[in-house]
């Protein structure tokens, strides 16, 4: 037998193998050993001496020093402290309340509680077993209808491993040699166009056909005022943030409410007037940081020597020396350790970015401008969106009354600090201020400070969580070493050079070997999970994305999108029987499932949408860090 | 039950490595963080941190491996294998263990500790930065590795032979499982109602095992 053909064995055994359920990683390993003991033998060599056990030890080493996957037990056990340390039924609740009067307020509130959970944590069936018990029972006792109410609870479920910071995007990047930060960067859009489509869809339904997701009745959504609150409204003003304002300046009236019993103190005057400003520091915060990101930070602040410049232009031409040693040394310092792949910061127009891989959006790419400032239109944009949300901003303060100032209290306490939490650990990552590694480890000991400051972690909790993570990380890693080595025989053996020629043999344009590889990801998504896919069987398309121009970016960003569909397809999706141990008995298998098809096909839609405008993908990447 | 027991003790040598290599974590965490500081806001980085938490990364989920393996928490395409009678699935993975475990594992030992000699006998140190720390422990992670699986992989061969003679699967040590989050979570929730609540908390782990129905027997000293 031909190396090649035992290459392609190999390739038909692996699947054969993990399809009994021996454990994936060891399967890989062993396979991998045998193969590599024939690809190597040498007769008359004893076989101890077989170099195979080099390359096995060699390859192992490699997976204890990589740079990309030691970020994954940091961004884990942020994940699980998170888990641990943020209640979700409290955030259900506020959020709920915050939405009473949009149709649907249950799944819609379900739906945003499983996005934010997707940024904290990365798995599915925690998500859906808890969201079952909190919100499945409250939406069916509320009359929704049993296929919306079971639909939004698996999709949301599923999106925790689509949305950044999540483990399956680092272990792609390894596996793709991408940079973390870019994968990052491009799955960002998508992952929140998916929630936002799905959130399009159940307010879609809901309006069309009101039957399905009933109003609550009004004790359900009355919002609990603390008697003090309308107390102080009726002492001062109806408008809250006038009331606390004027319950500062003059506290003589205030100071005679009480509080089970005691005197409202000042300091408590202080801490609600704090709480009702929250929403215009926010804002004022966000907009501060934007102008810093585009305004301040993309200053030249250190001259770059122009000999790197020149290393990361070699194929945009038309750029001026000068312009690209201008602006870019900030990111440049501080790129991921992938390689010189941050390239030249400069913008380029968004309208530019709409075709698909990277070759033709170089060509297109305008000479940048030579100065390092953000152009001209930024200053008008800003100017609008900071005057948008002003006008907003005021609006809410003028509406705001007891009911909305409660709310938000509710809403502080329990889903900002996870908010800011995570917003800062992207925007950092995102933003090219820290690599990865460094913001998940930041990340993880803001989310240990977070929950020593709710209260809600204990020595056992911490425990687990350490615990949790060693056995989660060892895990994906082990697989990786497994993986590692059976692609290195597979390679040896000259399959992989076999299986791409037979694929190029093909002639396949583009768009038909996008659909294929995706097709396949999809079929494979429904008996494997998704470590198993991205580990072993998208390393053997990834050397053939380079003859169709196909930028691996977009590409892994389609396969995480990809993988949402498939674990969302009947009848072997596993959300589906998490959501069926936990909901009540007259809700049948089938009825999730059918539940499910709809989400199934808007993630279709979805990746549809993304393959005909690459921009939503690819935009924030190449914004934040040039080609 | 004296091979339970045996059974139990050497998942209890895996576990204890596993646990003590799962505190390091909480060191490549202060680590990164100490250097975040130190480099951002002192602007003075440190050289040898990079092989720092290189070394807390790679050791830790090293020598995690035996002990993942001794909570069967080692992903395994468990499509087919969940619906097999605990007979089947215990001579198929007795069969896969033989063919594919011990030859693996055992080269990886036999490989990592001519490697990890090889480098302790040059006194190898790292070529990261000019003055690297020593690499030699950390390669004596591989052989140690290769060693704690071999031996919880002789624990799960007993594991299959006990349950081709009698038909269940042994037990193993409870430990922390994902699932758990729901009785963490629940446990101090103010707005759902108490019985779906206690309904909840005692069914979580039956949900996961019959999700995954991975059938690998019950917990220990539930």
């Amino acid at each position: 037998m031909s190396d090649p053909a035992l290459g392609l064995l190999m390739l038909g055994l692996i699947v054969v193998v993990i399809m009994m359920g021996f454990p994936t990683a060891f399967t890989l390993m062993g396979l991998g050993m045998f193969f590599g003991f024939f690809a190597y033998y040498r007769g008359g060599e004893a076989w101890a001496d077989n170099h195979i056990f080099d390359l096995m030890v060699q390859r192992t080493y490699g997976a204890m020093t990589n740079d990309v996957l030691i970020s994954i037990p940091l961004f884990v056990l942020m994940g699980y402290v998170m888990e641990r340390g943020a209640l979700v039924d409290k955030m259900f609740y506020s959020i709920q309340l915050a939405f009473r009067r949009v149709p649907a307020s249950l799944a819609v509130a379900t739906l945003i509680v499983c996005t934010f959970w997707g940024i904290a944590s990365g798995l599915v069936g925690a998500v859906v077993v808890l969201m079952g018990v909190i919100a499945f029972n409250p939406m069916l006792k509320a009359g929704y209808d049993v296929k919306l109410a079971s639909g939004v609870i698996t999709a949301g479920g599923t999106l925790g491993i689509l949305i950044p910071p999540s483990v399956m995007i680092i272990v792609y990047a390894a596996v793709a040699g991408q940079s973390v930060v870019k994968l990052y960067a491009a799955a960002m859009f998508p992952g929140f166009f998916l929630a936002f489509l799905y959130l399009v869809y159940i307010i879609g339904w809901a309006l069309i056909n009101p039957k399905i997701a009933p109003k609550l009745p009004e004790s359900e959504t009355r919002v609990p005022v603390r008697p003090w609150v309308s107390e102080l409204q009726q002492a001062y003003s109806r408008k809250m943030l006038p009331a606390l304002f004027g319950a500062l300046l003059a506290p003589a009236k205030a100071m005679n409410i009480s509080v089970d019993g005691a005197r409202i103190g000042y300091t408590m005057l202080l801490k609600n007037f704090g709480f009702a400003l929250v929403p215009l520091v926010l804002t004022l915060a966000t907009l501060w940081a934007t102008w810093w990101y585009v305004v301040i930070h993309q200053q030249p602040d250190i001259p770059t020597p122009p000999a790197a410049s020149i290393q990361h232009k070699v194929d945009d031409a038309p750029q001026p020396l000068g312009a690209g040693a201008a602006s870019q040394p900030a990111e440049e310092k501080l790129e991921e350790l992938g390689g010189g792949r941050s390239g030249a910061a400069t913008r380029s127009e968004p309208e530019t970015l709409q075709q698909m891989g990277s070759a033709e959006l170089r060509e297109q790419i305008k000479a940048a401008p030579s100065d390092a400032g953000p152009p001209p239109e930024f200053y008008t944009y800003f100017a609008f969106v900071a005057g948008i949300f002003g006008l907003v901003l005021l609006y809410y303060y003028w509406t705001m009354e007891a009911e909305q100032f409660e709310v938000l209290r509710l809403l502080i306490s329990s889903v900002m600090p996870l908010g800011i939490l995570t917003a800062v650990v992207l925007a950092v990552i995102l933003l090219g201020i820290t690599t990865a590694t460094e913001s998940a480890a930041v990340g993880a000991a803001g989310a240990f400070l977070l929950a020593f400051q709710a209260r809600t972690l204990d020595w056992k909790r911490t425990k687990e969580a350490v615990f949790l993570t060693a056995k989660t990380t060892s895990m994906v890693c082990w697989l990786f070493v497994g993986s590692a080595l059976f692609s290195a025989v597979f390679a040896i053996l000259g399959g992989q050079a076999l299986l791409e020629s037979w694929v190029l043999s093909l002639n396949m344009t583009p768009v038909q070997f996008m659909i294929l590889s995706q097709a396949i990801i999809f079929i494979l998504g429904w008996p494997l999970e998704w470590t198993e896919i991205i580990v072993i069987f998208v390393p053997i398309f990834l050397p053939m994305l380079k003859h169709f121009g196909i930028d691996p970016i977009l590409w892994g960003v389609l396969v995480f999108v990809n993988l949402q569909a498939a674990f969302l397809s009947p009848p072997v999706a596993m959300s589906a029987f998490y959501l069926k141990g936990v909901a009540p008995k007259h809700v049948t298998l089938n009825q999730i499932f059918s539940g499910m098809m709809p989400y199934m096909f808007i993630v279709i839609i979805c990746m549809v949408l993304m393959y005909i405008w690459p921009g939503m993908t690819l935009w924030l990447p190449n914004y934040l860090y040039g080609n | 039950m004296n091979t339970q027991r045996l059974l139990h003790i050497i998942d209890g040598i895996s576990t204890w490595f596993g646990k003590a290599a799962a505190w390091l974590i909480i060191g490549l965490m202060l680590l990164v963080c100490a250097e975040v500081f130190k480099r951002y806001i002192l602007n003075m980085p440190t050289a040898w941190i990079f092989d720092a938490s290189n070394m807390l990364y790679g050791t830790l989920f090293m020598i995690a491996g035996a002990y993942t393996l001794a909570q069967n928490a080692h992903v395994r395409g468990d499509f087919l294998y969940s619906s097999m009678r605990p007979r089947t699935q215990a001579s198929l993975d007795l069969v896969l263990y033989i063919i594919f475990f011990l030859p693996g594992i055992a080269a990886l030992a036999y490989a990592g500790w001519d490697y990890a000699s090889q480098s302790y006998s040059i006194n190898e140190h790292s070529n990261v930065t000019a003055d690297g720390p020593p690499v030699y422990h950390f390669k004596f992670m591989i052989p140690l590795a290769g060693a704690l699986l071999l031996l919880q992989g002789a624990a799960e061969i007993m594991r299959c032979v006990i349950c081709l003679k009698t038909g269940v699967w042994p037990s193993r040590l409870k430990d922390v499982n994902e699932i758990d989050v729901v009785e963490e979570q629940l446990a101090h929730s103010e707005y759902v109602d108490d019985e779906s609540r206690k309904e909840a908390i005692a069914h979580a782990a039956n949900i996961e095992e019959s999700a995954r129905q991975r059938g690998m027997g019950g917990d220990l000293q539930r």
